[in-house]
């Protein structure tokens, strides 16, 4: 965080546009505000709002398909009826939050910032760098609260052999049954589509109730694939032929 | 088009009505919020408030018995079905009225209103809350 912090500040007063890459994922700035996160971490928008059925993958699909290169599908899926405006804010900041939480933990990695890149999501809800931080901050340390140790984040769980000290609520009996010893937090928020903070909140207060356990080593953290680092030669191109473009036009 | 920011200012209008914000109770997230705060600092009060409105939702004492019990109580309290309405807690000069939004996705989100006792209507406020809750998830 301490890493990010004077870089985003500089971003936020100079209202950059663009993309900030780090290995754990992507934070995309619009006018110095955050208005998309993603990380490999977390479950995106289109995991959050297919796995419960409340979208169909086809419609998502369709979406991206025809108002992707214009970057308006969270437009297209208001305006085809198929969510309301509400909905997709609740889900995208809900989304946003999450992906920042992992974008913005600890990392050794480089942060790198490709100015004028912009998400085919388009605007839905735009977001304070400051507030972004702030919250992704208060997270971390309500985790610690739960349960001290970050091992259950990252590695597959298990149920314990003995029952859990205290009573297992709903939404942890779901994360319960996915916990069989192969699959991650990650995994479970995926197959549950839940953001992957919610799911470490519950992974923890099982931790911490002696209900889940990690079996063997942590796995690796995923981190963003090779290629996100070659997204900016394209986007240079596209920059100078827009340059190109317009001075063509002046003269 | 009903969003976030267009509900919270409704909530406003509600009589009496102090400051209003859209908490996520699993992680206290304050996704919006208008008016003014306890305390002005409306990013504890949703850590807060997120906490109370996390044991309404969750605790076995507030599921109603019935033959989906247990089962299927997996889907009871992800924003589907939701066993718990509002929350409403009354102090010597204020209401604070916590209501819970109903999703067909996974979610935790709910309104909290917070109001003047002396100029507030709980019955007025919780029926113009529950039009409210209803109105941001479906447009």
């Amino acid at each position: 965080m301490n890493v990010t912090s004077p870089m985003l500040l500089r971003l936020a007063a100079e209202r950059a546009t663009g993309a900030l890459l780090r290995d754990r994922g992507t934070l995309y700035l619009a006018d110095g505000q955050v208005v998309h996160a993603e990380s490999p971490s977390s479950p995106g928008l289109e995991v959050l709002l297919t796995a419960s059925g409340r979208l169909r993958p086809e419609g998502w699909r369709e979406a991206v398909d025809r108002a992707g290169a214009k970057g308006l599908v969270g437009r297209f899926l208001i305006d085809s009826g198929q969510l309301a405006g509400g909905e997709l804010e609740l889900c995208h900041l809900s989304a946003l939050h999450d992906a920042a939480f992992f974008v913005l933990g600890p990392s050794s990695g480089p942060t790198r910032f490709r100015y004028g890149v912009v998400h085919w999501m388009g605007p839905v809800h735009a977001v304070p760098t400051d507030r972004v931080e702030r919250e992704a901050a208060r997270r971390r340390e309500l985790l610690d609260r739960l349960w001290p140790y970050d091992s259950v984040d990252s590695a597959p769980v298990v149920r314990a052999d003995r029952g859990p000290a205290s009573p297992v609520t709903p939404r942890q009996r779901s994360v319960m049954a996915l916990a069989d010893g192969t699959k991650t937090p990650q995994d479970i928020a995926r197959a549950l589509g839940r953001p992957a903070f919610h799911t470490l909140v519950d992974i923890r207060r099982l931790a911490a109730a002696g209900a889940v356990e990690t079996p063997r080593a942590p796995a690796p953290v995923p981190s963003v694939p090779a290629w996100v680092a070659d997204v900016g030669a394209d986007q240079d191109v596209a920059l100078l032929i827009r340059l190109r473009d317009a001075l063509e036009a002046a003269l | 088009m009903a969003g976030i920011d267009e509900c919270l200012f409704e909530a406003m209008q509600i009589p009496g009505a102090l400051g209003a914000s859209v908490v996520d109770w699993t992680s206290g997230l304050s996704l919006g919020s208008v008016g003014s705060a306890p305390h002005q600092d409306p990013e504890a009060t949703a850590a807060e408030t997120a906490e109370l409105a996390r044991m309404a939702a969750e605790h076995p004492a507030f599921v109603p018995d019935g033959p989906d019990e247990g089962a299927t109580g997996a889907t009871s309290s992800t924003g589907k079905e939701l066993p718990v309405e509002d929350v409403i807690v009354t102090t010597r000069t204020a209401y604070h009225v916590l209501r819970f939004v109903e999703t067909t996705f996974d979610c935790s989100v709910f309104f909290h209103l917070w109001m003047d006792r002396d100029q507030g209507n709980l019955a007025l406020a919780r029926h113009r809350l529950r039009d409210l809750a209803e109105r941001l998830v479906l447009g």
